[in-house]
């Protein structure tokens, strides 16, 4: 994946851009805003890792810059700002998710890969399928080789956010966002739970596994491989 | 207060600026008044002027002589010349008169006294006509006239003067009071401005629109003073809090490099800088969070709430959680009980709240969750059977980083109750913790909205 990363700081440019190398990435990074817009539009990316405090020209006004110059490239912010209102601010000036520094690596890339083969908008899917699980979406129904599962509410949207991200990492943190709604982190094992009676439904009764833990990252959901 | 001073204040320019408009309405008034009053006077004068000149040419149908002797009983009975007299034959020579013979109009004219031979300053209003051939000259003194002129242009100006000066005093009176209360205002702002932010004014018990700015202002100042005072507290509390997890984190990465040096592993003392790092943003995120919700700016985006259905959610979320962890979490509650809020910030409240009762309690806790709207009042509660809070210490745990010293052990940042109660602050919100006999029973009651849908 070709990423561009505007980020002023050398030192966390560095790293960030080293990280996503070594995963397979190639990462261009730009350490001010007016060159990086001009980059984010002449070139062709598929994820911007935007800082949202560089020198030039601010970073939500970058992202809104590019989406009034139409480009849909999706975008993940990052900033110190810890604020309660930062998160709704970058969502609302284009951006597609948000990261506050400090952060660990591996979440920026859970995000980051999250983030690129985002399907488009305008592509709804009503039957989600991973292997032999399958998850209804309009008629709320989750079965796996034929037998159904009974999933409460969460659970099911807790499957659904795993199974859309398919083979992808997705993070302790990302599931407290999207499954509950939680921005602020819980000091008792919310996610651990939650994910250990889907997987007694899912994965328990059957003889494969699907749902997979990686230690210190979060969690994937994929057939065997 | 120098005159100069005096005019810089808006009171006094205020009662000076009321008091020429009051005098030119006076001077206005006054003038037309006075020519209406003039005129009706001449006007009367003339019409006794006429009724001498009829009275005696009625006379004078018996004999000439008898004209002449009724004149002169007339000059006779007035002897300081107040109304004059002059009858003339045909050729202009005086019969009997009390002016000169100076030529006078026929009808009615006005003559000034010197050019009658008279030695008074008055002029003369005249009346003069054929007299059976001969010519009567009747006149009387405009002394009266123009005395009662005087004596009311007089009077008017004396007024004026009076009325000027009253408001030029009550201008003065009302801007050395009103400068000695704006005096307070501005002695207490410049203290402000020098940082003593304790400082207040002085409001009386009258109410007035003063008292009013007076009190706003310090509302005001009470606010900033709250929020300079919670923003000197979070950097008391980073310095505080967080020189000892970075004092922590810096003995993780020397052993790290100590034992890279002797080639021995340093994962695990990597993995617990990693930690400990964690750790201090978690607090300094927690503080940061508390400052801001303290700072009230969330206020404006409240939106109304479902209380019952919140804390039913969070429930769910964690009654598997507690189940997990050996305790038990029911939720009981139906309807709906509406209330303004961040729901947010109640979500994580009510998390928080929660989550102290699964972690700082013993196996085996029972943990009950309850909304009840009643009145224009809601109350949620977070109850446990645990140990409890002595009644003592309640107060205390309710501060910042506070944290009982059996609870000293457990991780956490000791923030938890700080935001719950920050949040019920800014949320209007009453925070109790009580006793649950046993354990702790935590409420907040919020002003309850009603026919929200």
């Amino acid at each position: 994946m070709r990423i561009l990363l505007i980020e002023d700081d050398a030192a966390a440019a560095d790293y960030v851009a080293r990280g996503l190398s070594e995963n397979g990435h190639v990462c261009d990074v730009m350490a001010d805003g007016t060159d990086g817009l001009f980059a984010a539009t002449r070139e062709t990316y598929d994820v911007l890792v935007v800082d949202r405090m560089i020198p030039g020209l601010d970073g939500l006004s970058l992202v809104r810059a590019l989406r009034a110059a139409g480009r849909k490239t999706p975008v993940l912010f990052l900033t110190a700002l810890g604020g309660i209102d930062d998160r709704v601010e970058g969502l609302e000036a284009g951006g597609d998710d948000y990261l506050t520094k400090p952060f660990a690596f591996a979440e920026l890339l859970a995000r980051v890969n999250a983030l690129a083969r985002r399907p488009p908008v305008q592509e709804v899917k009503t039957l989600l399928r991973v292997a032999d699980l399958e998850l209804d979406l309009m008629r709320r129904q989750a079965s796996r080789a034929g037998q159904p599962i009974d999933l409460l509410p969460k659970e099911f949207t807790l499957l659904e956010v795993l199974m859309r991200n398919e083979g992808r990492v997705v993070t302790r943190t990302m599931l407290l966002e999207r499954v509950w709604d939680f921005h602020f982190d819980p000091k008792t094992s919310v996610v651990e739970t939650h994910v250990s009676r889907l997987r007694a439904k899912i994965d328990k009764p059957f003889e494969t596994a699907l749902l997979h833990t990686l230690k210190n990252m979060g969690y994937s959901l994929h057939a065997p491989r | 207060m120098r005159p100069a001073d005096l005019w810089r204040h808006s009171a006094f320019r205020l009662a000076l600026g009321v008091t020429l408009a009051v005098l030119g309405a006076l001077i206005l008034v006054g003038a037309v008044g006075f020519t209406v009053l003039h005129r009706q006077l001449a006007d009367r004068q003339d019409a006794r002027l006429m009724e001498i000149f009829t009275t005696l040419r009625q006379s004078d149908a018996a004999d000439q002589q008898d004209l002449i002797e009724a004149i002169a009983a007339r000059i006779k009975a007035s002897p300081n010349q107040s109304s004059v007299y002059a009858l003339r034959d045909a050729g202009g020579r005086t019969l009997v008169a009390n002016i000169q013979e100076v030529p006078i109009k026929p009808g009615l004219s006005t003559v000034e006294a010197a050019s009658l031979g008279l030695q008074t300053d008055y002029p003369y209003r005249m009346f003069a006509g054929d007299l059976n051939g001969n010519f009567l000259i009747v006149g009387l003194s405009n002394a009266d006239l123009d005395d009662l002129s005087e004596i009311i242009l007089t009077g008017f100006g004396w007024s004026a003067l009076a009325v000027l000066v009253a408001a030029i005093a009550a201008g003065s009176y009302i801007a050395s009071r009103l400068h000695h209360r704006l005096n307070d205002v501005t002695f207490t702002l410049q203290r402000v401005a020098s940082g003593d932010l304790s400082t207040r004014l002085a409001v009386s018990k009258r109410g007035d629109d003063l008292d009013v700015i007076s009190g706003e202002i310090n509302q005001t100042l009470g606010r900033l003073g709250a929020l300079v005072e919670a923003m000197r507290q979070v950097s008391a509390d980073i310095a505080h809090e967080l020189r000892t997890p970075l004092n922590m984190l810096r003995i993780h990465i020397e052993n790290a490099a100590r034992n890279a040096a002797n080639s021995a592993a340093v994962e695990d003392d990597l993995a617990a800088a990693i930690a400990q790092s964690e750790a201090i943003d978690q607090t300094f995120a927690a503080l940061l969070r508390i400052a801001q919700i303290e700072a009230g700016a969330r206020r404006e985006k409240f939106a109304p709430v479902d209380l019952v259905a919140l804390v039913a959610d969070i429930g769910e979320i964690y009654a598997e959680v507690a189940m997990d962890a050996g305790r038990t979490l029911r939720y009981d509650m139906a309807g709906a009980a509406w209330v303004m809020g961040d729901k947010e910030l109640l979500t994580q409240s009510f998390a928080n709240l929660i989550e102290n009762a699964i972690r700082h309690c013993p196996p085996g806790t029972a943990i009950t969750c309850h909304v009840r709207a009643d009145g224009n009042r809601v109350t949620a509660s977070v109850s446990d059977t645990g140990p409890g809070i002595p009644a003592g210490e309640r107060d205390l745990v309710l501060r910042r980083l506070y944290r009982l010293e059996k609870s000293r052990t457990t991780e956490g940042t000791g923030l938890g109750l700080s935001l719950v109660k920050a949040v019920a602050d800014l949320h209007g919100a009453e925070l109790l913790l009580g006793d649950a006999g046993p354990g702790l029973r935590v409420e907040l009651r919020f002003a309850r909205i009603i026919g929200a849908a």
